[in-house]
C-alpha cells in the first residue's frame, strides 16, 4: 500500500509546489556550512567527479549530462534542467523528485537551509 | 624465479586500518613505504556506490569483500584430541581482503579498552587472590596503560568520525554517556546517532532496571564531518547496509577514505595490490628481518621486497600465520607451556533474545551500524562483584539493530516452522515488529586455545595452513549464563507479545554460523620475551625491525569490539617508530 500512496502524494506535491519557490534571501555564508552535507561526495572543481558528480557549472547543465560520470538511468531520464529552483526542489526530497536516483541523501528539510545552500552554490559552482 | 626488488625503508603487509595509519604516518615522516595488499583496490565512488552496494547475495552470501578461502584458510578443532579440518567457507568470522581491509565492512563500533583489561591479572589477583584464577587461564597484563593510550584513542576517534557521548571527561561523570568508561580528555568528535525506536525502548527498560544505558559509540558520522587530516565524511543516512558493506554515503570511518588516500598522495608511498606475502625474511643471525617475499596472485610472479623495517598489518590471524611460517619467535606449545607464537588465541561469546511486539513498527531496514543502546554495567564496572558468579571478564548488552538485512533477517517466534506457508505468514507478520537484545562477552585466554601450523593441509602457495584450536571454557559458559539472565530480565520487563529468550551457549564452538570477526591473540604484547611475542610498542622481541600490529597483540579478548585499541595502538606504534626507533634503531624495551 505504501508504494502507490507515496506515489500519489508525490504527484500531488509536485503539482502543488509553486515554480520558483526558492527563497531569495538565502545567505551564501551560511550556505557554505550547509554544503558540508554534500562535500563528502561532491566537489566544486570542474571534472572532479567522486562518489557524486562535480557540481561545477551545474546551473548551466541538464541532469545526467556530464559524460564522465555514471548517472542513474532515473537521473538521465528525469529531464530536469538545473536551475536554483529545480535544485532546491530536488534537494528537499531527492527520492520523491527523482525516484530511483542513486544519491544516498535523505533530503534537506528546512526551506531556509536550502535557500542558503542554493545561494552558496550559485556563486561557488561558477 | 624470485625477482629481487630495490630496498625500501618500510614494507607494510596488509593495507587496512593499521597498515593505512602507519603508511600515512611514516610517509609523512619522510620514509619510503611500500604496502602489499592481497586484495584489490576498490573505492567508494566506483564500488561502494548505489545501487550496486546494496547486494546481499554478493556481499553477505558470496563474501565479496572477504578472504578467498580457496587460496588460504585455516583448519579448526575444539581441542588437541580432535583432528583439525579446513574451514572451506567463511562463517564464524570474516577477514577482509581489499584495500581498507575489514575496516571497509565493519560496523564502526569503537570502544576504549581500559586498565580493566590491560592489568587484568593484577586486578583479579589483588581483589580476589592469586588462587581465584584457574590454572589453565593464561591471562596476563599487557604491559601498557590506559593513560599511555588515551591520546591515541583520541586520535583514532577523531580520524574515524566516532559518534557518541562521553561518560567521563577528566574524571567527571557525564549524564547520558558510559559512566564506567575511563577518563577521556575530551568528548567524541560527533554527537550520538539519532536513536531508533528499538534502542529507545531498550534504554528505558535498562534504566528502569537500574542500569546505565548510553548510545553505542561508533564510527558512523552522525552529521557531516571533516577530520583533522581533511578527510570529508557525509552524514549517516541510516540506510541499513553497514556491516559487511562499504558505505555509500562516506559516513562510516574507513581507511580507504581517510588515511590511505592521504598516504597515496605522497610520492614516498607505493601500493601494490593483489600481492600475497608468503614469508618474512631474516638475516643470518636471526636478529633482524630483511624484507618479505610475495606473490602476485594475478600472474603467479614472485618477488622479494627488501626493507629496513617490516610491519605486519594483515588480519589478526594472518599476522600470526606469517610469524609461524617465517620461523620468527618460538612457536607456542600448550603441553609444555613454552614458546609464544600462537599463544592466547581468544574469541568472543554472547547471548541474544528476540522480542516481538504486536502493534509496534521498528522499521528494521532503517538504522546505522551503531544505532543501538548499550549497557556496560557488567564489563568495565569493577564494582560488579564477579565472585558470586564465579567468572572472570564481562559482557556488554545492547538493544537495537545492526544491519538487519532485508533478506537475511527473518525474526519469527520460536516454534514457527522453518519453511512453508506458515513460516511465510509468520515472517510477514513479525518482520516489522521484532527487536533484538544481544550480549557480547569476553573470552579469557586458556592454555589450550592457540594457533599452530597444520600438519596436513596446505594453501595455494604450498604452505601449511594455520590451525586454530579453540573452545569456550567453563568461565565463558558461566558468564554466558549470567548475560542471558540479564537480557531476559530486561526483555521481560518490556512486556513483549512473544519472546525468544536468551540462553547461555554450552555447545562447542563451531565455524558456522557467523558470530564475530573479533579474533585476538597469537602474537601477544607483554612485559618480557618469555611470556609475549612483542613488547609494548608491538616490536618483536626477536627481531627489532619487525612490528606486528592488530588484534593479534591482545593477550585476551574483552567484551568490547577491538577496533578502538587496534587503531590507537597503530598510532602509538607509529609514534614509537618516528620518535624513537628511527633515531636509534634497536629494541625499544630491553628484555
Amino acid at each position: 500500500m505504501i508504494g502507490p500512496m507515496r506515489a500519489a502524494m508525490m504527484v500531488l506535491m509536485m503539482t502543488l509546489l509553486p515554480v520558483g519557490a526558492v527563497r531569495a534571501d538565502g545567505d551564501p555564508v551560511r550556505g557554505e556550512a550547509r554544503f558540508q552535507e554534500c562535500a563528502a561526495c561532491h566537489k566544486l572543481e570542474a571534472g572532479a567527479n567522486e562518489v557524486g558528480p562535480s557540481l561545477h557549472g551545474i546551473f548551466t547543465r541538464k541532469a545526467g549530462e556530464l559524460a564522465d560520470f555514471r548517472f542513474s538511468p532515473a537521473m538521465k531520464r528525469s529531464g530536469i534542467v538545473w536551475t536554483p529552483e529545480t535544485l532546491e526542489q530536488y534537494i528537499a526530497d531527492p527520492q520523491a523528485t527523482v525516484p530511483a536516483n542513486r544519491m544516498p541523501y535523505a533530503g534537506m528539510a528546512s526551506a531556509s537551509d536550502r535557500a542558503d545552500l542554493i545561494a552558496y552554490l550559485s556563486k561557488a559552482t561558477k | 624465479m624470485v625477482t629481487k626488488l630495490k630496498e625500501v625503508d618500510v614494507v607494510i603487509v596488509g593495507l587496512g586500518w593499521t597498515g593505512g595509519i602507519l603508511a600515512k604516518e611514516l610517509t609523512e615522516a619522510g620514509l619510503k613505504v611500500v604496502a602489499l595488499e592481497r586484495g584489490a583496490q576498490r573505492t567508494s565512488e566506483n564500488d561502494y556506490s548505489l545501487p550496486n552496494i546494496r547486494d546481499e547475495l554478493r556481499y553477505v552470501v558470496r563474501h565479496d569483500l572477504m578472504q578467498n578461502t580457496a587460496r588460504d584458510t585455516i583448519t579448526v578443532r575444539n581441542n588437541p584430541q580432535q583432528e583439525s579440518l579446513p574451514m572451506r567457507r567463511l562463517g564464524s568470522f570474516l577477514p577482509g581482503e581489499v584495500v581498507g581491509g575489514s575496516g571497509v565492512h565493519w560496523s564502526g563500533h569503537t570502544w576504549r579498552w581500559t586498565d580493566m583489561e590491560f592489568k587484568i591479572r593484577s586486578n583479579y589477583e589483588e581483589r580476589y587472590g592469586r588462587k581465584s584464577l584457574p590454572d589453565d587461564m593464561t591471562i596476563q597484563d599487557w604491559g601498557i596503560s590506559y593513560a599511555e593510550l588515551e591520546p591515541y584513542y583520541d586520535k583514532f576517534e577523531y580520524t574515524a568520525a566516532v559518534s557518541g557521548k562521553a561518560g567521563n571527561i577528566g574524571g567527571q561523570i557525564r549524564a547520558g554517556g558510559n559512566p564506567f568508561e575511563a577518563p577521556r580528555a575530551r568528548d567524541y568528535p560527533l554527537p550520538p546517532l539519532t536513536p531508533i525506536l528499538a534502542s529507545e525502548m531498550f534504554t528505558n527498560a535498562a534504566r528502569d532496571a537500574g542500569y546505565h544505558p548510553f548510545p553505542r559509540p561508533s564510527a558512523n558520522a552522525s552529521q557531516p564531518y571533516t577530520n583533522p587530516d581533511g578527510s570529508k565524511f557525509g552524514g549517516c543516512q541510516y540506510c541499513g547496509y553497514c556491516q559487511r558493506f562499504g558505505c555509500e554515503a562516506n559516513a562510516k570511518g574507513s581507511p580507504h577514505m581517510t588515511v590511505i588516500p592521504i598516504a597515496m598522495r605522497s610520492p614516498n608511498f607505493e601500493l601494490r595490490t593483489n600481492s600475497w606475502v608468503t614469508k618474512v625474511l631474516k638475516d643470518s643471525d636471526g636478529k633482524r628481518v630483511t624484507g618479505v617475499t610475495y606473490t602476485n596472485v594475478l600472474n603467479g610472479e614472485e618477488f622479494e621486497q627488501p626493507a629496513t623495517i617490516v610491519l605486519l598489518c594483515a588480519y589478526a590471524i594472518n599476522n600470526v600465520h606469517l610469524m609461524l611460517l617465517s620461523g620468527i619467535g618460538t612457536p607456542y606449545d600448550p603441553v609444555a607451556q613454552n614458546g609464544v607464537i600462537g599463544k592466547n588465541y581468544c574469541y568472543q561469546t554472547g547471548a541474544g533474545a528476540t522480542l516481538f511486539f504486536e502493534g509496534k513498527y521498528f522499521n528494521p531496514f532503517m538504522n546505522a551500524g551503531g544505532s543501538n543502546a548499550t549497557i556496560d554495567d557488567f564489563n568495565s564496572n569493577w564494582a560488579f562483584d564477579r565472585a558470586p558468579h564465579d567468572f572472570v571478564g564481562g559482557y556488554v548488552v545492547a538493544g537495537g539493530f545492526n544491519t538487519p538485512l532485508p533478506i537475511g533477517y527473518r525474526p519469527v517466534p520460536s516454534g514457527t516452522p522453518q519453511w512453508g506457508s506458515e513460516w511465510k505468514r509468520a515472517t510477514a507478520k513479525w518482520y516489522q515488529t521484532a527487536m533484538v537484545i544481544n550480549a557480547s562477552g569476553s573470552v579469557m585466554a586458556n592454555r589450550y586455545n592457540c594457533y599452530d601450523l597444520d600438519p596436513t593441509y596446505r594453501n595455494a602457495f604450498g604452505q601449511p595452513l594455520m590451525r586454530m584450536t579453540f573452545d569456550y571454557k567453563d568461565n565463558e559458559h558461566k558468564m554466558g549464563g549470567h548475560a542471558a539472565q540479564t537480557i531476559n530480565t530486561i526483555a521481560k520487563s518490556m512486556n513483549p507479545t512473544r519472546l525468544n529468550p536468551a540462553s547461555a551457549r554450552t555447545d562447542p564452538w563451531t565455524v558456522v554460523p557467523y558470530q564475530s570477526t573479533h579474533n585476538t591473540g597469537g602474537t601477544i604484547m607483554g612485559t618480557n620475551p618469555r611470556d609475549s611475542a612483542l613488547n609494548k610498542y608491538l616490536q618483536s622481541w626477536d627481531c627489532h625491525n619487525l612490528f606486528v600490529i592488530g588484534a593479534n597483540v591482545f593477550p585476551h579478548n574483552s567484551a568490547y569490539n577491538p577496533t578502538g585499541p587496534v587503531g590507537a595502538l597503530a598510532y602509538w606504534t607509529a609514534d614509537a617508530i618516528k620518535n624513537r626507533y628511527l633515531k636509534n634503531p634497536g629494541p625499544l624495551v630491553q628484555a
